[in-house]
């Protein structure tokens, strides 16, 4: 049973040489567990990096509740009594429309807030309904003199909650006005860990560069109107591209998309663009890194060459990370993912250069366990049980803390997690007797 | 529609969910976006419910809305009975399915042919009441849906209707009521509706001899089940020792049996004691509570503060009254979160009961005891602290006690 259950699903995902775009990326299964994040979270979480700005939430009691319940015990957010309130919707205004209520309810956000931005956070009723929540935040920014933006974040529309960042993040390109350059580089999209901590901090700090808009890691609303100021964007995830885009069109700031990647060749590349934007040299500490990256490489290799692994979800960039394991010579059998961007065709060459794996949508592992025991792979690339994992000799690749790296440290830690796990997988095999 | 600077009243949908996720051997599967689905987990682990391979959501893209698809939800229903082979399978519409109307009724009816699990239909997108409106019909509906008629009683049993997990201290008052009716009576718990139970115990709710109310949410499960299998029951939620007593009398009075007359004797003799407040009382110049929370919460638990001679300021209620019969005048009821907190600053050198928010915004010079939802500093973790019965009454008056010492 549970092995026809493997084949019948297995058999129903397409392999990514298929694959054209997102629509064609399969479930798993079509009950989810436990399902992806809501994008209502995603923008949450980056209003709560902007200090001085009011997330307001307007949705269904049910929308609004999670949400705040999320940001009271947020630091960035400033608990209880902090920056995130919500405008609750019932059947009249479902019924009538909300527009109305939206301006009386603003003028007391802004008695009692008097917040320097806000960001209208509309949810899946309000697009279902057609409220024009664009048309109301220009009437309200108008009216009170501040920045007020919507940003739509309707579940229906998207896959995950990465478009709630991005939109967030995009709507803060208008808050932004001309500036002197200062030469500042601006950190974009840095939506989790800390960029104070990674290796390209580190050098840039000591090739005396100063650090300008950290978003949504941590800024002010003031700073982010200045961040034109900045001589240069890094983009650190996808989800502060089209910000980077804008502000390039807008201030003619160049961007270098740094995101956490595997591969040395990429990071090296990019170490390059960055310092040559910023016309200073290129520290020597990063020609070292380089070749300490690449020696390690060569000394893990033979190790790798081989090992199978279903890829779920890291910090890393999903289809370069994999490309990067597929030319070590691992062996990618799932890959689960809810995008294919344009900008990962490189990439996705690379992959089916040596192996042709199979897609399938993301954060619903309770059918993985019937693709387990079809495929037996040795890793599990992400968020698993792992206790339940071991009892099939699979070992879990934990990489988490490469939410605070930048640079070939990012490389460096990659291959001693899945070194270390590829170890424990052959030990609980040989526990299983397998 | 007004601004909430706290947490909203939960949906007649949260509270639904709650209690389904607390029947073992079911499945509660949303029909709706996946981000609600996975971030309500966080709230229904803080309740203490467990959602883990119980709580399936199918997602919905635009077309399914545009075109009113339902084959997602099918292909759900019918890998959900294969994979995780539950006995039923609870279909519950979003506040989008609600939103478009989707004929959640209709896909079970013609989907229950294609599948082994019993498909119960909820259709309450969030928009038909509060929470407590809706633990109300889903009480009546399991009773409706999965109670059975039964040729043998267990003639020493009784259920527990209206414990809902959302509730503050609900399985610590479950235990308590437990002791009470094994000390009282020699009887033991058949199956609580709703919390900790199984769709098998559901459907032995005849079993039991006698039905214990705790909440009004209850009353039209409790009135259903004495009509059908002419299964007695008694409302008298006990908070406080005299409260106490009243309950156990009345359970008597149903059962025609007496109560243990050392359990009674004890709570006499601590109800007594409650006379030395009252004089206490006296010699005080202010002596206020104001309680905010469940209905039969603040209801019972404000007699019983009544009772030591403290003047009660506000009753109010956290969710509406309208489905509440013959609600008495003063307990109160705000949709605007406002006119709450306006209450609430006028309090001072008072005895605060209720849920975390309020204690938080309440004035430094109250004195403060959590007895409501939400919570929001600190877990639930004990099962043996009630608010109920002997040991429950004995907690609030420490804490009644405290607060003359604080005065």
């Amino acid at each position: 049973m549970t092995e026809n259950k493997g084949k019948e699903i297995v058999s129903k995902l397409i392999p990514l040489s298929k694959a054209k775009k997102v629509k064609d990326i399969p479930q798993l299964t079509h009950a989810l567990f436990p399902g992806t994040h809501c994008p209502l979270m995603g923008a949450a979480m980056a209003v709560g990096g902007i200090q001085g700005s009011l997330l307001v939430v307007v949705g269904t009691d049910e929308c609004t509740y999670y949400t705040k319940s999320m940001t009271i015990h947020s630091e960035n957010f400033g608990g209880l009594n902090g920056r995130c309130v919500s405008v609750v919707l019932n059947d009249h205004d479902v019924t009538f429309g909300s527009t109305e209520k939206m301006h009386e309810t603003f003028k007391e956000i802004m008695e009692e807030y008097k917040p320097e931005c806000v960001f209208l956070v509309t949810t899946c009723v309000i697009e279902i309904i057609g409220d024009d929540y664009d048309a109301i935040a220009e009437e309200l920014s108008k009216e009170y003199h501040i920045p007020v933006a919507a940003v739509h974040t309707e579940h229906f529309k998207c896959e995950d909650h990465f478009p709630g960042l991005e939109r967030t993040l995009t709507a803060c390109a208008a808050m932004m006005t001309p500036q002197e350059k200062d030469g500042s580089i601006n950190v974009l999209g840095q939506r989790m860990g800390d960029f104070a901590t990674t290796e390209l901090a580190a050098l840039l700090k000591e090739a005396n560069q100063k650090i300008g808009m950290q978003l949504p890691s941590g800024c002010t609303v003031d700073e982010v109107r200045r961040a034109a100021a900045a001589k240069v964007n890094i983009v650190v995830h996808d989800i502060a591209l089209p910000l980077a885009q804008e502000m390039e069109a807008n201030f003619g700031i160049p961007y270098v998309y740094f995101n956490r990647f595997a591969d040395p060749e990429k990071i090296y590349a990019n170490y390059q663009s960055l310092f040559q934007y910023l016309e200073v040299p290129v520290p020597a500490a990063v020609e070292e890194k380089y070749a300490a990256c690449k020696a390690l490489i060569a000394e893990k290799q033979s190790k790798l060459e081989g090992i199978t692994y279903i890829y779920g979800n890291t910090p890393y960039d999903c289809f370069e990370i994999n490309n990067f394991m597929t030319s070590l010579g691992m062996v990618p059998q799932v890959i689960q993912t809810n995008r294919l961007p344009e900008h990962d065709k490189e990439n996705i060459q690379g992959i089916l250069a040596k192996a042709d794996p199979l897609l399938c949508k993301s954060a619903n592992i309770a059918p993985l366990q019937y693709v387990y025991d079809e495929l037996h792979p040795h890793l599990y690339l992400g968020h698993e049980f792992g206790a339940r994992l071991r009892k099939k000799g699979i070992a879990v690749v934990h990489s988490d803390m490469a939410m605070n790296m930048l640079g070939f440290e990012t490389t460096s830690y990659l291959l001693g997690q899945i070194e270390k796990a590829i170890d424990e997988c052959f030990a609980y095999r040989k526990e299983l007797g397998l | 529609m007004s601004l909430c600077r706290f947490l909203p009243v939960p949906s007649d949908r949260m509270g639904i969910v709650w209690s389904l996720l607390s029947i073992k051997d079911s499945v509660v599967l949303e029909y709706g976006p996946a981000g609600t689905t996975h971030f309500s987990m966080g709230l229904y682990g803080t309740l203490g419910v467990e959602w883990r391979q119980s709580l399936f959501t199918t997602h919905m893209s635009e077309d399914d809305v545009i075109m009113g698809d339902v084959t997602r939800l099918e292909e759900a229903i019918v890998e959900i009975d294969e994979s995780q082979h539950p006995k039923v399978i609870f279909v519950v519409t979003s506040s989008i399915a609600a939103v478009i109307g989707t004929d959640i009724k209709g896909v079970c009816n013609y989907m229950q042919s294609e599948v082994k699990a019993k498909l119960i239909a909820v259709d309450r997108g969030g928009f038909r009441g509060d929470y407590s409106k809706g633990i109300l019909d889903i009480n009546t509906l399991l009773v409706k849906k999965l109670a059975k008629p039964l040729a043998v009683k267990d003639e020493k049993s009784f259920n527990i209707l209206g414990a809902s997990m959302g509730r503050f201290r609900m399985q610590s008052d479950i235990w308590e009521i437990k002791n009470m009716m094994e000390e009282g009576f020699g009887f033991h718990l058949n199956t609580s509706l709703c919390a900790d139970t199984s769709v098998e115990e559901l459907q032995n709710l005849a079993a039991a001899k006698i039905n214990i109310v705790l909440s009004y949410e209850a009353l039209e499960a409790a009135q259903l089940m004495e009509k059908k299998y002419g299964i007695p029951y008694v409302y008298k939620v006990p908070y406080g020792y005299q409260a106490t007593m009243e309950f156990l009398e009345a359970v008597a009075a149903a059962l025609d049996v007496e109560v243990n007359a050392a359990l009674m004797g004890r709570l006499q003799e601590k109800n007594a004691e409650l006379a030395m407040y009252k004089m206490m009382g006296r010699k005080k110049t202010h002596l206020a509570a104001f309680l905010k929370g469940d209905y039969d919460t603040i209801m019972g638990i404000a007699a019983f503060v009544a009772s030591t001679g403290i003047k009660i300021s506000h009753k109010i209620c956290t969710h509406s009254l309208k489905p509440i019969p013959d609600c008495p005048e003063d307990v109160e009821y705000y949709a605007d979160e406002k006119d709450y907190l306006n209450c609430l600053a006028e309090m001072h050198k008072a005895l605060i009961l209720g849920d975390d928010i309020t204690l938080e915004e309440a004035a430094a010079d109250n004195m403060k005891v959590r007895i409501s939802a939400p919570f929001v500093n600190g877990a639930q973790v004990a099962k043996h602290l009630p608010l109920m019965g002997e040991k429950g009454a004995d907690y609030l008056l420490e804490a009644i006690d405290a607060y003359f010492w604080h005065l």
